[in-house]
């Protein structure tokens, strides 16, 4: 039977028109049921979200949110529960990626999601987040507090599984009401995550709206757009551009784009002893999501001088690989990938001179350059490019032409390397650094491309500190 | 071997009408050898991919160039400098970049087009009235297309024969006026052109509420695609309306498929039905490979085309396309460009990249 995704709140299934896809391979083929709604169909969800949030999500205290997302995450960290065998199942077929790495990577990502992640994630973003309850004490004096959209726009992009729930926790978390357009190459997580709310709580999932519609039809995202006080969008800059188009003046748009990130290596690292467990993690941040991750490295920068070579250091890191690719087989291609696949491995050994590591299927390259070279992104599918380079000093000037572009850099160094080259690193751009190992999995409340999750989508209403004073004297008890 | 050795190997080849399957083999052979023994990089590169003469057991092993290579290498057995012609791509991607192929002569890539004309668009008929919507060789030195059509105009168009783009505008009238004349004329009349080209006219004969019904055996062949330079039709749609505004039956409406990395070209039987089927004359092959390991995919299956074209004797003789296509009993189905891939997740591809950091 096909899969239904979307969760349409207001609008029963017989009234809304689907659309049909097929996934899978033949062996395991998913028949997906995408909604297609009209548009006044996506206008009156919004109208019900809206009222919905402001009659359940405004008025309770955040931390009856924290609790029931709590709750529902707790189900979806239980192997058994119905809706985590169902994404267990199904997630690997709609996406490719395999089942097992799905599974482990679904589960460490759902722990950023329980009660104490949940309110670091607040108290990053928050000195008091009461302030989303009631008008609280500033430190400058008066009071304040936060307001959020009535209307959240999401717009997601890629198939990396479980990406929605960022920005739908962060939306229920401000007490937004959401209106979220899932991509096409993952459109069932975000729905499921609903349904599993709605069983813990109902009210709560009634200020959630997934749907769907082909990339490029512009009168359901002017809609969208129209429909939303905040607009958040993902996917590549040609997308973002085109939404940012349809965003009416002055309303506020956060857009999260493509980005690059890489990995450094110090001689710290490269002891005998430690080279190998180095190569280790370096290997499983390119493998997890074959590298479609905006914190997946794309290049290795390895210091030179230390026990084992840059060189030596790709090999090891070659072997890993194809230890990974065993236990994790990357997900099948596309023609049009395992073209540019092996259009890049061409140009990297052909055109930039490298030294190509890699199996025949070509299910994982290495590229190996003696000397610096600047960042280049790869192909991506397990495919990376290992640079030597002189210093570690010197590859914050390789990568800021790009700064624009950069997200997380890993980093395997001791602790006077690593905070010389935050520094350095964050000055042209970067805005997430991490151990080597952990790139893929960002901890519970990181600041997304730099910015604030929460803060970013809540407006502040002050009492100015004199007004209190002002109303005093008008008091009936005034002397 | 040396050039003139190989050239009239490779005129006698074209010439005989019956190719079979060995004499294809030890030609594919000598013309990857004589690459092999006279161009270093493409030696380099051969021995990159564990492939020398003597590796090599059938045509099939000779390791494809991917057609990226055309922009970075020099792929030349003859001085660059004392090249009869150099045929280069648009450079519409990598930053303008422009792929190049150097002929030694012409000689090999003319036989080769003039056969294979003559089979495929002639139909036995010695000339025919022919329009071209394509700038003149004198326009565009190297663009192995304007060659290529002025050649089929000065070898099989008759005298009232000419082209109908002069400063990169398209003369409208005298073409209207043209097409007029050879429907009172009652002989065939071949309309050959970019397909960009074939999209400009048909917009502006739409505008003007023009419609011809040219003479039977009149013949429409597009080539190469729309290049972003005119609106995309699908090929339905796009064979439609050449058979409506011209008279001319689907059947009759051909599709070339060539590339400045080749010296010959494939075409299809008409396009009543799309998408057709391609195919080309006995010194070309073609194998429909996964382009990981360059082997061929099972037939009916989606790979990349990677063309043998003895022709192409001065550059690569086996090129790695970046279209996709199926192998077929008669040939292959072009499905079309496997490019620019796009990032599944929210990582950035390298041709987002370049255009980002390219503009920054």
């Amino acid at each position: 039977m096909p899969e239904h995704a979307g969760y349409l709140p207001g609008l029963e299934r017989e009234n809304a028109k689907w659309t049909q896809k097929s996934y899978g391979t033949e062996g395991t083929p998913l028949e997906v049921l995408l909604p297609s709604l009209e548009t006044e169909q996506l206008v009156s969800m919004a109208q019900h979200i809206r009222q919905q949030a402001t009659q359940h999500l405004k008025t309770i205290p955040v931390e009856q949110i924290v609790e029931a997302i709590d709750r529902t995450i707790a189900r979806l960290l239980d192997r058994q529960d119905f809706h985590r065998r169902r994404m267990d199942a199904l997630l690997p077929t709609v996406t490719g990626y395999d089942a097992e790495m799905v599974q482990l990577g679904l589960s460490g990502y759902l722990k950023t999601f329980r009660k104490p992640q949940l309110r670091r994630f607040l108290a990053e973003d928050f000195a008091n987040p009461a302030i989303l309850d009631s008008f609280q004490p500033l430190a400058k004096g008066g009071f304040g507090r936060a307001f959020s959209p009535g209307v959240l726009g999401h717009i997601w992009a890629g198939n990396v599984p479980g990406l929605p729930l960022w920005s739908l926790v962060a939306g229920l978390l401000v007490k937004s009401g959401n209106l979220g357009k899932v991509s096409t190459s993952e459109p069932l997580f975000a729905g499921w995550f609903a349904e599993a709310l709605a069983e813990v709580e109902p009210a709560l999932a009634e200020c959630i709206g997934i749907v769907w519609w082909r990339g490029g039809e512009t009168e359901l995202e002017t809609a969208l757009t129209a429909e939303s006080d905040i607009i958040l969008g993902y996917g590549s800059n040609e997308a973002l551009a085109a939404i940012q188009a349809r965003v009416p003046t002055g309303k506020r748009f956060l857009a999260y784009g493509h980005k690059v990130s890489f990995a450094i290596v110090s001689t710290a690292a490269l002891d005998t002893d430690k080279a190998t467990a180095t190569a280790r993690l370096a290997a499983y941040d390119v493998a997890r999501y074959d590298q479609q991750g905006c914190y997946s490295p794309q290049m290795i920068c390895v210091e030179r001088g230390g026990r084992v070579s840059p060189q030596r250091f790709a090999q090891f890191l070659s072997h890993e690989l194809a230890a990974i690719e065993k236990k994790f087989p990357r997900r099948k291609l596309t023609i049009t990938e395992a073209n540019a696949l092996a259009s890049w491995r061409h140009d990297e050994e052909m055109k930039f001179g490298g030294e190509i590591f890699g199996d025949e299927t070509g299910s994982w390259t290495v590229s190996f350059h003696m000397a610096e070279s600047n960042l280049m992104p790869s192909s991506l599918n397990r495919a990376i490019r290992v640079v030597g380079v002189e210093r570690l000093a010197d590859v914050p000037a390789m990568i800021a032409p790009f700064k624009s572009l950069l997200q997380t850099v890993g980093i395997a160094a001791a602790p006077e390397h690593l905070f010389q080259l935050a520094d350095a690193l964050g000055n042209v751009g970067v805005t997430r650094i991490c151990a080597l190992g952990d790139m893929t999995t960002p901890e519970a409340g990181w600041h997304h491309d730099g910015r604030f999750n929460l803060s970013d989508l809540v407006t502040i209403t002050e009492i100015d500190h004199r007004a209190e004073f002002a109303a005093d004297r008008l008091a009936p008890y005034a002397e | 071997m040396d050039c003139d050795e190989i050239t009239a190997e490779l005129l006698s080849f074209i010439s005989n009408a019956e190719n079979d399957d060995d004499a294809f083999e030890v030609l594919a052979h000598k013309v990857f050898q004589y690459q092999f023994e006279n161009n270093g990089p493409f030696a380099k590169f051969a021995r990159s991919r564990g492939r020398t003469p003597r590796t090599v057991k059938s045509w099939a092993d000779i390791p494809a160039v991917p057609i990226n290579a055309f922009k970075t290498m020099d792929l030349t057995c003859c001085n660059p400098d004392q090249a009869a012609a150099i045929f280069m791509t648009s450079g519409t991607t990598q930053g303008g970049v422009r792929g190049k192929n150097y002929h030694s002569t012409l000689r090999v890539y003319d036989a080769s087009m003039k056969m294979n004309f003559q089979r495929r668009i002639m139909n036995g008929q010695k000339q025919m009235e022919m329009g071209i919507l394509f700038p003149t060789p004198d326009a565009m030195p190297n663009s192995s297309l304007a060659h290529y059509l002025n050649l089929a105009v000065t070898e099989f168009g008759t005298r009232e024969s000419g082209h109908f783009i002069e400063d990169e505008a398209i003369d409208f009238k005298r073409l209207i006026d043209t097409l007029r004349d050879a429907e009172g004329f009652g002989q065939p009349y071949a309309l050959l052109g970019a397909s960009f080209s074939l999209v400009h006219v048909l917009d502006e004969l739409h505008k003007l509420g023009a419609a011809f019904k040219l003479p039977e055996g009149s013949l429409v062949m597009d080539t190469g695609g729309y290049k972003g330079q005119s609106r995309e039709l699908n090929p339905d749609d796009f064979y439609n309306a050449l058979a409506q505004t011209f008279g001319v039956p689907r059947s009759r409406c051909v599709n070339m498929y060539g590339m400045t990395e080749l010296s010959t070209q494939f075409y299809d039987d008409g396009n009543e039905q799309c998408p057709s089927i391609k195919s080309g004359p006995s010194w070309i092959r073609t194998r429909v490979t996964d382009p990981l390991t360059g082997s061929s995919v099972p037939k009916g299956e989606v790979g990349i085309l990677a063309h043998t074209d003895l022709a192409n004797f001065n550059s690569a003789v086996t090129i790695l396309t970046e279209d996709s296509g199926i192998e077929t009993d008669e040939g292959f189905i072009l499905l079309g460009r496997a490019s620019g891939s796009e990032a599944q997740g929210c990582s950035m591809a390298v041709d987002e990249f370049l255009k980002v950091a390219g503009a920054a």
